[in-house]
């Protein structure tokens, strides 16, 4: 330091948390599964994730896979990997039909590119692992601008809660890296929408987490879900709770 | 770092802001290349390093996050009371200044007699007009999510429940700060976490610590 004024505590903290992960592998692990949005650069990285999954199932490696998921991780990806496919589907369906305020279209297609690329991000890190996305309708709720806020302000909220509940349930500590980055996003969007509206978009100084069996109950409540979706569905532990 | 640092550091830290929000993509592109370039030896380093999360490592992060939270707290109730800001950033202002206390308030407590206490603080031009107040608070929350989400990782599963109560909430502050400013509140489809170093060297950046 060349400021002998600055409060030593601040570095001292920071040189003991720097060894923790000095060879930044938690971090590395959590960029390669949540990249950035931006165009080639996300198919560059998710491509480079895919093909060392791919690698690592084909050698039959699959214990130093990027993440080595246990059963109870893969079933909390594949919890968020429907919602993410509900949510995308959801505003990405929104933009295409353009019926919606610019402002909450604008909202629909940052917010729809981040849904999509945490969809192919969860798919890289499931691998084989994956599930395919249910069925969706979402009838006028893309095109009717009230049901569209409420749904996406439901939608956010409880995403972000979600995720604060399964953090501390997650067995990898490379999977908890990466989901983290992937949940403060989430609050953003919640923040924002909420801004949108006119509503607070920070309402407590502590947000609380809500189950997965919370989040199923909304996701049935909007009967999004089509019929074609019941294998896929069924075929997936703890959803339906 | 020293270098830039001062108690006029105002100025600075709007363009520090604009680096972290325009170039952070940049900085992950690179991190992200440099791990497909390695292949074979990203698989073993994957694998979780280092240190196993435990009680004394908590402290240790807990100890950390204290710091960040004094500065916000400070930094919020001090332009408050500058005087300088009305409506909507006011009101902003506000609201996350009760919650920074909040946050400090809870890690005191959860850190009991060990818990460090709070440097001192000049906040210069930031606190007195509403457009690098915005550019801090953006900074300053944005390093927050960023550094929490950098530890989440190493901390115990009770500690980790409670961080991600207290990240949500900074997120949510970023956004709004964002949306205020007039910038994507939601820049990326990721926050990346960061290591403690480079959060320290962050906030040394402002040159809000005296």
């Amino acid at each position: 330091m060349t400021d002998p004024t600055v409060d030593p505590t601040l570095d001292e903290l920071a040189a003991t948390l720097a060894d923790v992960d000095a060879d930044g592998a938690l971090q590395e692990t959590a960029a390669a599964a949540f990249p950035g949005t931006r165009g080639a650069f996300l198919r560059r990285s998710l491509g480079t994730l895919a093909g060392i999954t791919a690698g690592a199932v084909v050698a039959g490696e699959a214990a130093a896979a990027p993440v080595a998921a246990t059963e109870n991780d893969v079933a909390i990806l594949r919890f968020d990997l429907v919602l993410e496919y509900l949510q995308a589907g959801l505003y990405t369906e929104a933009e295409r039909i353009g019926a919606l305020t610019p402002e909450t279209l604008a909202w629909a297609r940052v917010v729809g590119a981040h849904e999509r690329a945490h969809v192919r991000a969860l798919q890289d890190l499931l691998g084989r692992r994956t599930v395919p996305s249910p069925g969706f309708n979402y009838r006028d709720v893309t095109s009717d601008e009230d049901a569209f806020i409420k749904t996406a302000v439901a939608f956010e909220d409880l995403t972000a809660a979600l995720l604060k509940w399964q953090a501390p349930r997650l067995d990898s500590r490379s999977i908890v890296a990466a989901a983290v980055t992937l949940h403060s996003v989430e609050t953003r969007h919640a923040a924002w929408i909420r801004h949108l509206n006119g509503l607070s978009p920070v309402t407590s100084a502590f947000d609380k987490p809500a189950s997965q069996e919370r989040m199923a109950r909304l996701i049935a409540s909007t009967g999004f879900l089509t019929r074609r979706s019941r294998t896929a569905l069924n075929a997936r532990p703890r959803f339906t709770g | 770092m020293g270098e830039s640092c001062g108690n006029d550091g105002a100025t600075d830290l709007g363009s520090s802001a604009v680096r972290y929000s325009r170039h952070g993509l940049v900085r992950t592109g690179g991190a992200l290349v440099a791990a497909g370039a390695v292949g074979s030896l990203f698989l073993v380093r994957a694998q979780p390093a280092g240190t196993a999360p435990s009680e004394a490592l908590d402290r240790e992060i807990f100890s950390f996050a204290l710091q960040l939270e004094y500065l916000q707290a400070a930094f919020y109730a001090a332009a408050v009371g500058a005087g300088s800001l009305r409506g909507d950033v006011l009101e902003f202002a506000e609201t996350v200044a009760e919650h920074e206390q909040a946050h400090v308030d809870f890690l005191r407590d959860a850190l009991g007699a060990s818990a460090p206490e709070a440097p001192e603080f000049d906040f210069g031009r930031a606190i007195r007009g509403e457009r690098a107040f915005l550019d801090a608070a953006e900074l300053l929350e944005n390093t927050g999510v960023a550094a929490y989400n950098g530890q989440a990782a190493n901390l115990t599963k009770p500690s980790l429940a409670a961080a991600a109560e207290i990240v949500s909430v900074e997120g949510r502050h970023a956004a709004w700060a964002s949306a205020l400013a007039g910038h994507d509140p939601a820049p990326r489809a990721a926050d990346p976490g960061e290591p403690a170093r480079a959060i320290t060297a962050t906030i040394r950046r402002t040159g809000f610590l005296r």
